[in-house]
């Protein structure tokens, strides 16, 4: 392997001396001093030792290794996919220990309430009749699945698996972004890049004392086989793809296989007296547990889309009898609505009686007329969102939007007012990047990712996928938009050994 | 194991033992019309025929006589022909793609690197420049997807549906190369011994990579007769259709369901054991009383009957019967239709 050239003898080009943060934003490695943030001072300097030749040489050999071992995700334009790699950068994102286990408890809180709200909301529904939430908006939700209601999955459970988007703003503070309560993507890339980094940067990694990621398959198995539908260790959990053709497929794949399930397709599944199937060379044998990803109006054509080929009919069936457990819960997508979102404070505050430990992005509802004139009225210093869309697209960024975009954008939320939401241009933070010229801050987010089982608190996976926006000045880190990936390093593993 | 996943299994076998089998014949026949001074018809046509590509071939060069560089590029890189290295390659690794959870990451790596150095710049290159070794590439590509499947499989049903799609299709393989020769390999031909002949044969072996095992076994100059023999016959030359479809018949025995104890009766299974035991009542007389193309034809035909079954008994066995094996009886209302979602499924992204 071509990873490690070995260590030659010749003056070292510097790695940050040249680097200066964004006046604006904050920088996840350096304050604005210049200096590096002396919790993560060390890291700093070990990347700073390796040299700047030696890291491009490491970014290269990243790079290939990638496309090697097929860690790619599909792009498609009409039925053919083509697959490319996450572009990767191999300047780590740290978050010192004691900054995460505050984070951490904010995601906690945040997870319980939104479990205790989708209860409520296929339940009883009292926040709304209490008022606290306006029930029209709320039932006006295109996620909200009126054939869920009276159906309560094991445990009470809804988000087994949730990605919550996280942003800083300009004084360093998180701030929830948005919610992925469905199916949110991309843990693979965060045990993958974690992976590379072991290989490519051991000398840098093995004294900082970075949390382990590796434990979220098990987690995640182990939190889904709880709410099995009988005992743990008789239950047939199955991972259900769309196909390989779907952009996530390499994950599909990967999280089948490191829970040591099997991964299926709508097609190898059949429910029978209410009771899920899969073929197999012996026969039709018991499914209990899927960890779908499918959406809800895809997963079965008896009851959704009845021209969805990917979905399993019967299913729906099966799982109002409790038959088998779904993994996100059906109907989720009421509670990561992004007109809901600007409501999760108070759901907080309704279930919990606590104060939410996490703040989140000011947001108008352009549903709302006096939110709506101000968003119309100040477009140019908004990010329009569409409440059901993702990826970053359907999105306006108001402030680098040319002028006709704005205006198609105005004439779009006027014509369904409940289909935007729009929220001020948060300055995001950075993160030094490799770039064609040198080391240059590029915009950053985190998506940690929050698994919910049987009883007890949920369980935060210690990191979580840092999307960067390779390109400069953008705000954009989809990797739909030319968006790339960091491996993201909580540091505290070892103090925590030694207390 | 699901069913579906077993037939990518299966076809992975054969994609990857198509390709060694085309990447063998091309680097052997580009050798052996060095040797000789053949009649144009003989240099590369048999390849053509054994790929059962005459007709698209021809269409596509505009001529009924295809040469050397013009069938070597069309075997290598033609996505339009079925069995091109590409296609094998190509299919080899889809296949591998949907049942990455099931073969071991060392596999993934070879067949998906192997792909990777295909399709890019490298591969066209060493084409252009040292075609024996490009040939030797894919060789080597082929030996290390063989290895690592020995060496990192569990022994169990996809390690035993990958193995039963390799022999079926070199027991075809094997059968459909003797079968371009079968006119002469009975033909007291004049030119017996004669240099021509000689390399005819050694060409034949070569192309099944048997030419030290057959030296092993006749020590005699091969002759056309003995030849077909060692190839159709011999019980431990790993390429002959006698070895393919005994090993074939074992593994049988090793996916066969199993019903109080017993391996339960599966139509497919038994038309392979059917058609080992008709190859194995063969002995080098008997091959040439009647007519040995008949014989190979029969083969070949039953070879795809045989996986015809094996698609119905293991594959895709019809919802209706699954419905009755999962217990209870079967529904009243009609079962639904049997969606098979093709592997080309249309791109749906639901991902946030």
């Amino acid at each position: 392997m071509d990873a490690r050239p070995p260590p030659r003898r010749q003056q070292r080009l510097p790695v940050f001396s040249r680097y200066r943060p964004l006046p604006d934003a904050y920088d996840e490695l350096f304050a604005a001093s210049g200096r590096p943030h002396p919790a993560i001072a060390d890291v700093v300097a070990r990347l700073e030792a390796l040299g700047g030749a030696e890291l491009r040489a490491r970014q290269r050999a990243a790079d290939t290794l990638f496309l090697q071992s097929g860690v790619t995700f599909s792009v498609y334009s009409d039925n053919r996919g083509v697959e490319k790699i996450f572009p990767f950068d191999l300047i780590p994102r740290v978050i010192p220990g004691e900054e995460w286990r505050s984070l951490s408890r904010g995601l906690v809180q945040r997870m319980r309430a939104l479990n205790l709200f989708l209860a409520d909301i296929y339940g009883p529904q009292r926040i709304l009749n209490d008022g606290v939430l306006p029930r029209d908006l709320v039932l006006a939700s295109k996620g909200y699945l009126p054939q869920v209601h009276g159906i309560m999955p094991r445990g009470g459970v809804f988000v087994h698996v949730a990605g919550i988007d996280l942003v800083r703003d300009g004084d360093g503070r998180f701030l929830v972004l948005e919610d992925n309560l469905r199916c949110p993507s991309g843990v693979s890339y965060v045990l993958e890049n974690r992976q590379m980094l072991k290989r490519i940067l051991p000398g840098v990694f093995s004294p900082s004392g970075v949390y382990a990621v590796d434990a979220y398959p098990m987690q995640l198995s182990h939190a889904l086989a709880s709410l099995s539908p009988v005992a743990a260790d008789d239950t047939r959990l199955v991972v259900l793809t769309p196909g390989p053709y779907n952009s996530a497929y390499f994950e599909h794949g990967f999280l089948a296989r490191r829970m040591g399930s099997e991964l299926v397709q709508g097609s190898d599944l059949f429910v029978h007296d209410k009771r899920v199937y899969v073929k197999t060379t012996r026969g039709p044998q018991p499914v209990h547990v899927i960890y779908r990803r499918i959406d809800d109006e895809f997963l079965d054509p008896a009851v959704f889309r009845s021209d969805s080929m990917l979905g399993v009919r019967g299913l729906f069936e099966a799982y109002a009898a409790g038959n088998v457990t779904l993994a996100n819960a059906l109907g989720n997508g009421v509670a990561d609505d992004k007109a809901v979102y600007p409501f999760v404070p108070d759901m907080i505050r309704y279930y919990l009686g606590e104060e939410p430990l996490l703040g989140q992005v000011e947001t108008f509802l352009c549903a709302r007329d006096d939110h709506r004139r101000h968003v119309l009225a100040n477009l140019d210093r908004m990010v329009v969102k569409a409440v059901d869309a993702s990826g970053g697209y359907g999105m306006l960024m108001g402030p680098q939007a040319p002028t006709e975009e704005r205006a198609e954008f105005a004439q779009r939320i006027e014509a369904n007012p409940r289909g935007y939401i729009a929220q001020p241009r948060v300055e995001l933070s950075t993160c030094p990047t490799l770039c064609e010229n040198g080391i240059a801050p590029r915009r950053v987010d985190l998506r940690p990712y929050v698994i919910t089982g049987h009883g007890g608190d949920p369980w935060v996976l210690p990191g979580g996928l840092t999307r960067v926006a390779l390109r400069e000045g953008s705000y954009v880190v989809n990797s739909s938009q030319g968006g790339g990936s960091k491996d993201t390093w909580v540091l505290g593993a070892s103090n925590e050994e030694d207390t | 194991m699901i069913s579906r996943v077993a037939e990518h299994c299966f076809w992975l076998g054969r994609y990857v033992e198509r390709l060694d089998a085309m990447a063998r014949l091309l680097r052997v026949n580009r050798i052996f019309v060095l040797d000789v001074e053949l009649p144009r018809e003989e240099r590369w046509l048999p390849i053509v025929i054994i790929s059962g590509e005459r007709e698209r071939l021809a269409e596509h060069l505009r001529s009924d006589v295809p040469e050397g560089d013009a069938v070597e590029a069309y075997f290598t890189w033609d996505e339009r022909s079925p069995v091109s290295l590409r296609s094998s390659l190509y299919w080899a690794r889809e296949n591998a793609r949907n049942i990455r959870e099931v073969i071991s990451l060392e596999m993934w790596e070879v067949v998906n690197g192997g792909w990777q150095w295909f399709d890019r710049g490298p591969a066209q290159r060493l084409f252009k420049k040292d075609r024996d070794a490009f040939y030797r590439e894919v060789r080597i590509l082929v030996d290390q997807f063989r290895g690592l499947s020995q060496s990192t499989l569990l022994r169990e049903e996809p390690h035993h549906f990958m193995g039963l799609g390799a022999l079926l299709e070199r027991a075809g393989q094997t059968a459909r190369t003797l079968d371009t020769r079968h006119h002469t390999l009975d033909a007291e031909s004049k030119r017996a011994g004669t240099a021509v002949e000689l390399a005819r044969w050694n060409m034949l072996l070569a192309s099944c990579s048997a030419r030290e095992p057959f030296a092993k076994r006749n020590r005699g100059l091969p002759t056309g007769r003995s030849v077909a023999a060692f190839l159709v016959l011999e019980r431990t030359f790993p390429r002959s259709v006698r070895y393919c479809l005994d090993e074939a018949c074992l593994i049988g025995r090793r996916i066969s369901p199993r019903e109080s104890g017993r391996p339960a009766a599966q139509p497919s299974l038994a038309a392979l054991d059917q058609l080992r035991a008709t190859v194995a009542g063969y002995t080098e007389p008997l091959l040439f009383e009647d007519s040995i193309h008949a014989l190979l034809t029969s083969v070949i035909e039953q070879i795809s009957e045989v996986c015809a079954g094996l698609h119905r008994d293991y594959f895709d066995p019809s919802l209706p019967d699954m419905t009755a094996r999962a217990g209870a009886p079967p529904p009243v209302k009609a079962a639904p239709a049997t969606e098979r979602t093709p592997v080309m499924t249309a791109p749906i992204d639901h991902e946030s």
